[in-house]
């Protein structure tokens, strides 16, 4: 069966620092995976060169969906199939979470008023916030601006939804729901890659784990492989570091 | 709380202003010492010599009075429309520029007897066809602000049929202008043009106009000095001292009847009432005589002002755009454009457009002039302000942008400058008050806005009151939006705590 993702030696240089060592990643359709690892191993780096908000080096290869991601005309498929959701929510703050939502569609697939309210609307139902949908962003809690942001990015229909610690900047009482609606995300069988900091999250979600360090994919395996039993020095470390904690 | 400081501020203007120009100010210098203030560079009356050294026919006579006085000299360049104001708050004691005695003049200023009988005169380029003013009909003439020239090219405007009176502050930008062909003639004193244009054989003397005056020496109202120098001068005249002096400029002595050889009276005294501080600076005559011409000029300002403010938000936001977004060539052309223009000074850059660029043919009207500089400048700042307002945006938001696939375009339209808008309004606002204040700047490009207006009907009147009602006008329109500045502000700053 295809890959939805592959990666092929991707090495990112920030100057002469690098950030991600040739890496090589597959992420088969319908599958989840997690990205673990300590700060600055590279995980946030990893997935933003997946949709090109980072440039990685020429030597390497990503391709999604069998589109190869460079800047240039393709470069729209490959945005419209990948979708992100930021540990910041990044709503637009001058907007409704209506029209945050119906935003893209609109003007990306030039979809009709009537239409993208109401695939909007449905999306804010199933993230449970559309009684919200007039109000605007800022009136709204840390969860559920992190709902309205992964009912945005859903809005495009992504083939794959890209997760960069999406409850990193909420309150701990908050990230129950947020992590409820990614939970039943995966449950429906949308492909995605989360970058966490919640191993328990990990473990039951995750068809896949992935442990980052360095700029480099370390290990790779199903939960029970990396957190109950890996061998790897780095992760046993780190999760050790980590259920201290 | 804004609101009261800046009446406060307005306030303080108008005392500093009341008191720079009140005469009190006679009292805090060296009464030995005369303070003469003259136009520096009206041929042959007053002007340098490549030394550097003042002479001329007048101020050959006004040292003689002097010495005559048994004072010292002191002699300052101030503009011709500068002079009234400056006698009136005794500034200066004694304003020579060879100065036309006028019955409207002498309700607000005394002269002493005259010295030079004068007539206008129109000058042309030699290559023309003009030979009088009746060849000037649907052509544009030049004048000198307020002066005798302009009195009478307005009053006789219509029947000669002038396509238009453009006005200068001075001799040398009105020749310029008539030797580039931006007007066809320049109607101005005959003494001065002819003595100007003796070498300069591109330019031509060709009618002298009748209109009578005489020249004199201007003082404040019943200034006793002016009695002391009226006689001083009748001796000079008996010594046939004024009429050597006009054979030393002019090359000839004048006739026996004019009043450079003979003794006159005094010009008469008008209203003999001492000017008090209501008559001379809110005069209420002057002020309904002169609001039709000031709201014209009004008009021509907020048509310049506005113009130059919605093109310059224009080239401002592409500018900006180009200096954060475009390949580095557009890129770095824009941050020098950006600096360039920030930092040459508004006038001079208007001098140079209109009066360097004709050289290399390219002449522009004054509007068109002062909406260009108004325009490249203004884009310049509003570049500036909008890329900081785009800077502000947080990059979070771009990033979303790009992620849910919206074009660069969109991105932009849609959220980023909505976003970036709030924060610039204010300084945007700023940037337009600007604009429109320095639109005064015009006037030296012969545009007739509200200060040039306002400069011209206070010459004309010999009363500072069009000059304050220009202040009060410019307040009017200016004063709102300072205050709709101060409240975005408040309200932007209340919404992002
Ligand atoms: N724009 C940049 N310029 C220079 N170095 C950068 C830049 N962005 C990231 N880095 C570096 O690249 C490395 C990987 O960063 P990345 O953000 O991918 O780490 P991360 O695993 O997501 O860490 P965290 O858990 O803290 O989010 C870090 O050492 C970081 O300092
Ligand atoms: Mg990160």
């Amino acid at each position: 069966m295809g890959s939805l993702i592959r990666l092929e030696n991707v090495s990112k240089h920030y100057g002469k620092f690098m950030a991600l060592q040739r890496v090589n990643l597959e992420v088969a359709e319908g599958e989840v995976v997690s990205v673990i690892g300590p700060s600055g191993s590279g995980k946030s780096t990893l997935i933003r060169c997946i949709n090109l908000l980072e440039q990685y080096d020429d030597s390497g290869k990503i391709t999604v969906n069998g589109t190869v991601v460079r800047k240039g005309a393709d470069l729209k498929n490959v945005r419209a199939n990948v979708g992100m959701v930021f540990q910041n929510f990044n709503l637009f703050p001058h907007m409704t979470i209506l029209e945050n939502v119906k935003l893209a569609p609109m003007r990306v697939d030039e979809i009709s008023t009537e239409v993208a309210t109401k695939r909007a609307l449905t999306l804010l139902d199933n993230v449970g916030i559309s009684d919200q949908a007039d109000k605007y962003p800022g009136q709204l809690s840390g969860g559920q601006q992190q709902r309205v942001a992964i009912a945005r990015a859903l809005a495009m229909e992504p083939k794959i939804l890209l997760f960069d610690e999406p409850t990193s900047a909420l309150d701990p009482e908050m990230v129950g729901e947020v992590l409820n609606v990614i939970r039943k995300l995966a449950d429906e069988g949308v492909t995605m890659i989360v970058v966490t900091h919640e191993m328990a999250f990990a473990r039951q979600v995750s068809d896949r784990v992935i442990f980052m360090d360095a700029g480099q994919i370390v290990e790779s395996g199903t939960p029970t492989d990396i957190f109950d039993a890996t061998r790897e020095p780095r992760t046993l470390a780190f999760l050790k570091n980590v259920l201290e904690h | 709380m804004y609101f009261q400081k800046l009446i406060l501020k307005f306030v303080l203007i108008l005392m500093s202003l009341a008191t720079y120009l009140a005469p009190i100010s006679a009292a805090s210098r060296d009464e030995n010492v005369l303070i003469v203030g003259a136009n520096i560079g009206n041929v042959p009356w007053e002007f340098q010599d490549t030394a550097g050294e003042l002479i001329g026919f007048e101020i050959d006579l006004v040292n003689e009075v002097a010495k005559r006085l048994n004072r010292e000299i002191e002699i300052i360049n101030i503009p011709f429309n500068g002079l009234f104001s400056a006698v009136q708050s005794s500034r200066i004691d004694i304003a020579i520029s060879s100065i036309t005695i006028t019955e409207q003049r002498l309700t607000s200023v005394s002269f002493a007897q005259p010295y030079y009988d004068s007539d206008q005169s129109l000058t042309i380029r030699s290559d023309s066809n003009i030979t009088s003013v009746n060849d000037l009909q649907d052509e544009v003439v030049a004048v000198d602000t307020g002066s005798t020239g302009d009195i009478w090219a307005s009053e006789n405007q219509q029947q000669y049929g002038f396509k238009e009176i453009r006005r200068y502050e001075g001799i040398a930008p009105a020749a310029l202008d008539l030797q580039i062909g931006r007007v066809a003639g320049y109607i101005s004193d005959i003494p001065a043009m002819q003595y100007y244009t003796k070498d300069k054989p591109e330019l031509k003397v060709v009618e002298r106009i009748r209109t009578g005056g005489s020249y004199s020496m201007m003082f404040r109202k019943d200034d006793e000095l002016a009695l002391s120098v009226n006689e001083i001068i009748t001796t000079l005249k008996q010594e046939g001292l004024v009429n050597e002096l006009h054979n030393k400029w002019f090359g000839v002595l004048a006739e026996e009847s004019t009043s450079t050889a003979k003794v006159t009276a005094m010009p008469g005294v008008k209203a003999g009432l001492l000017l008090n501080f209501m008559d001379t600076f809110l005069n209420k005559a002057v002020f309904v005589e002169t609001l039709p011409m000031l709201l014209l000029g009004l008009t021509t300002t907020l048509k310049l002002g506005l113009a130059s403010i919605v093109i310059g938000l224009f080239f401002g936001l592409l500018l900006a755009l180009n200096r954060l977004y475009a390949p580095a060539i557009a890129r770095v052309i824009a941050k020098v454009y950006i600096d360039v223009f920030r930092s040459i000074p508004l006038l001079v850059l208007l001098i140079v457009i209109f009066y360097a660029l004709p050289f290399v043919g390219i002449s522009l009207s004054p509007f068109t002039a002062a909406a260009t500089a108004l325009i490249i400048v203004s884009s310049a700042y509003t570049a500036e302000i909008f890329r900081s307002g785009i800077e502000a945006i947080p990059k979070g938001q771009f990033e979303a942008s790009q992620a849910l696939g919206l074009s660069f375009a969109h991105m932009m339209k849609d959220v980023i400058l909505p976003q970036a808008t709030r924060i610039v309004i204010p300084p945007l606002t700023n940037n337009s008050i600007n604009v429109i204040k320095d639109t005064a700047l015009a006037s030296v490009v012969a545009m007739p806005d509200l200060l040039k207006q306002a400069t011209q009907a206070q010459a004309i009147a010999a009363n500072p009151t069009p000059l304050i009602a220009a202040a009060g006008i410019y307040l009017l329109v200016l004063l709102p939006m300072v205050l709709a500045v101060s409240h975005l502000e408040k309200k932007y700053s209340k919404r992002n705590q």
